[in-house]
């Protein structure tokens, strides 16, 4: 999206969005549908944080917050409130972004590593929450008996039960969300917040109000962040309070690296390579997270911008 | 994040060959796979996913050996129906339920297994049980023991080896009353899994008239428990118990022992492991404890082959309650699948309801069976002293005082509020 060359410019992603269309077709041959929708929704979340890491240059390591307070808002409105998929996906949505906003206000006057450092500490506020207070979330032993249920569209009636089916929601969601996060980092305020990025001083000299736009960049990154969660929490139908954890939050800043924190599609390359991985490696040794720290090792060594960054560059030259 | 990477190592060694060894070292650890057994056409297949990464690595590593070997003996016999069967191994790490699910999805919707076995973890043991329910795949938890499982998230199709909490305390809560008084001081861990131990526990011990002089919730990861720790000597009770697990644990006792608490009241606590206490520092091994299965049971028959087979399996180390679990688990998947002489999961199920595991597997006084309407195995549950070395054994760390039965501890079907439906 943010190519500048003329001719290749669509190319990548129209290859991309072939490639994960077609993804159900092909992926039995080496893996299973769910795995294809992990990687989107992981992938997303790893876009997500990368709006705000990538194009804002604000490092926050408290994001699986949002993406777990997304999940449980999903998981909580099936098991208490209403048997629907589509009001679970607004509400763990909503539930997530109004935290961030509210929070925001505190942290956005931060930089660096104390912004990092008290966005973890807002993150295992809510984790802790999540952790005790067993009544309404189950506690450790996580949220249960519930599951996605059948959208009704009025005219027809889709049944989620099939990975398929809910692969191509997942898939759905995943093109309304990445348009959207286009659209407003092509727009004015998403130029804006490249200046804040690049140099901040000069960004607040020319009169753009810099802790307004980072908070705005941090709620939107938030947002994006609990639609993957309640995705999250549909895939699997089950939620705990580990996608709270700040351990999670780390994992999402790993795959934005590892695909390149510069490029718009690049953490979606770094979740597939992160759960790829993991999922095949896990099943042949147990020191699996030896050698997936060792490829992030690698590539921050010698591909600092990331596969995608490294790619883009080959192009160019 | 800056590169120059033409920089030389301080020691002489550039960085290039550096990452080069550093990188044949990784490849060596994919190039032996030791987790996976090798795959065969026409087989039934039993799929563990159990955690061999993170806190429950060295538990899951005890009840991978014991299907291990339960495979290779049913095997031996000749398979089931007919089948050889192989076991799939997957790492559902310790503590991340997207994991344990996504390898559950793997195993069920890739590789097609007959069965599914997993987990220690109870959060994960449950996000796969609602896997397993959804896809109709026969599921045996070998070590997961928070109630609910057995209880109120109960499934037609889910199968539990280890005791419930309730069933633990029960039995512990019996033993410390017949043999050291009734006032008990609780120290307990300020989370689900300590709650839900206390409350069964006062239960249980309010039933044989015992009574509560005062309860301490710590918070977890507390390293000084000084303060708890004189507060339940002021109470003066007859029992302190300590639910901690892990470090927590470690630090509670040891504690305690510093203290000298053990010599003034008696101390105790629930579910103790093997693996736990061989982890402990000798002089911290104190204490009343239940253990789900022990190795050191003289008289009963088929137990002392057993800890040789395994010993030979597992580098002279004894089984644990673990690895009898993940036994246990793998045979009860033969024996469902012999029983219905079927691998279709209903007729397997139905076979399940009720059914004594046979002796030379169960491997305890009274037996085991899987209670009908709830799906809990009701096994002997063995309450007893741990100890500072062992006698004969380096590994004899626990001096059983009495067996008890589950049916005596395990309340009645009603009091699980397991209400079970069945496909139709």
């Amino acid at each position: 999206m943010l190519n500048n060359g003329s001719l290749t410019r669509y190319a990548p992603s129209v290859i991309g969005w072939i490639v994960l269309v077609s993804l159900p077709e092909w992926i039995n041959v080496v893996a299973y549908t769910d795995l294809g929708s992990r990687v989107v929704i992981l992938g997303l979340a790893a876009m997500a944080l990368n709006f705000l890491l990538g194009h804002t240059g604000v490092l926050s390591f408290g994001h699986a917050a949002y993406f777990g307070l997304g999940a449980y808002g999903a998981g909580l409105t099936l098991r208490y409130l209403a048997p629907s998929t589509g009001l679970a996906i607004l509400v763990g949505t909503g539930v997530g972004m109004m935290a961030a906003m509210l929070i925001g206000p505190l942290i956005i006057r931060l930089r660096g590593v104390y912004f990092a450092m008290v966005t973890i500490a807002f993150g295992q506020i809510f984790y802790f929450i999540a952790f005790r207070w067993s009544t309404l979330t189950g506690g450790d032993d996580g949220l249960t008996n519930w599951s996605r249920q059948p959208i009704n569209l009025g005219f027809a009636t889709i049944d989620l039960k099939s990975p398929v089916a809910f692969y191509y929601l997942v898939l759905f969601v995943f093109a309304v969300a990445t348009a959207i996060m286009a659209k407003l980092l092509n727009s004015p305020f998403g130029r804006s917040l490249l200046a804040i990025r690049e140099n901040e001083r000069r960004a607040l000299f020319l009169g753009i109000p810099v802790n307004l736009r980072i908070w705005l960049s941090w709620t939107v990154s938030c947002g994006f962040a609990s639609v993957a969660g309640a995705m999250y929490a549909l895939l699997n139908n089950f939620v705990d309070p580990r996608t709270l954890h700040w351990s999670q939050s780390g994992a999402f800043v790993i795959m934005a690296v590892l695909g390149g924190m510069r490029s718009f599609w690049g953490p979606l390359i770094g979740a597939a390579i992160y759960v790829v991985l993991q999922d095949y490696l896990s099943s042949r040794t147990s020191n699996w997270m030896s050698l997936v720290g060792l490829v992030f090792v690698l590539v921050v060594l010698f591909f600092p911008r990331g596969v995608l960054g490294m790619l883009g560059r080959r192009t160019q030259a | 994040m800056t590169r120059n990477a033409k920089t030389p190592g301080f020691v002489g060694i550039d960085r290039r060959s550096l990452l080069k060894v550093a990188a044949a070292a990784g490849v060596v650890q994919v190039a032996s796979p030791f987790v996976r057994t090798a795959r065969a056409a026409d087989t039934v297949k039993i799929g563990l996913d159990n955690p061999l990464t993170g806190t429950y690595a060295a538990l899951g590593k005890n009840e991978l050996i014991g299907a291990q070997l339960a495979v290779e003996e049913i095997n031996a016999k000749g398979g089931i129906l007919g089948r050889q069967v192989e076991l799939l191994v997957e790492d559902s790490t310790s503590g991340d339920a997207g994991a344990a699910v996504q390898k559950a999805t793997k195993l069920i919707e890739r590789d097609q297994v007959n069965f599914l076995v997993g987990n220690i973890n109870s959060a994960l043991a449950q996000a796969m049980a609602q896997v397993a329910a959804q896809h109709g795949v026969l599921h045996v938890i070998p070590g997961g023991h928070t109630d609910a499982i057995t209880g109120e998230n109960c499934h037609w199709n889910v199968f539990r080896v280890c005791n419930t909490t309730a069933m633990e305390t029960s039995a512990v809560a019996g033993s410390l009353i017949k043999a050291y008084g009734k006032k008990f001081y609780y120290l307990t861990p300020d989370y689900a899994f300590g709650h839900t131990l206390q409350s069964t526990m006062e239960k249980s011990a309010a039933a044989l008239g015992g009574s509560k002089l005062g309860a301490d919730l710590t918070p977890l990861g507390t390293t000084d428990y000084s303060g708890y720790l004189i507060k339940a000597q002021a109470a003066n009770p007859d029992v302190i118990i300590f639910f901690q697990a892990g470090n927590d644990a470690v630090n509670a006792l040891k504690q305690a022992v510093q203290f000298g608490l053990h010599k003034k009241f008696h101390l105790a606590g629930a579910q103790q492991e093997l693996e736990v206490l061989l982890g402990l520092p000798p002089e911290a091994r104190v204490g009343t404890w239940v253990f789900e299965w022990y190795w050191n049971q003289p008289g009963v028959a088929g137990v002392a082959e057993f800890v040789d087979k395994i010993r030979r399996k597992s580098g002279g180390h004894v089984p644990t309650a673990r690895t009898w679990f993940g036994y246990a688990s793998a045979w009860t998947c033969a024996l469902a699948a012999e029983g219905a002489k079927s691998l279709d999961p209903v007729k397997m199920a139905k076979v399940l309801q009720g059914f004594a595991l046979p002796p030379e597997i169960a491997l305890m006084p009274n037996g085991a069976a899987f209670r009908a309407g709830q799906n809990q195995l009701i096994p002997d549950l063995f309450v007893g002293n741990a100890a500072e070395k062992g006698e004969k054994d380096p590994e004899d760390l626990f001096r059983v005082t009495e067996v008890v039965k589950g049916a005596n501890v395990a309340g009645t079907l009603e009091e699980t509020g397991c209400k079970m439906t069945w496909p139709t």
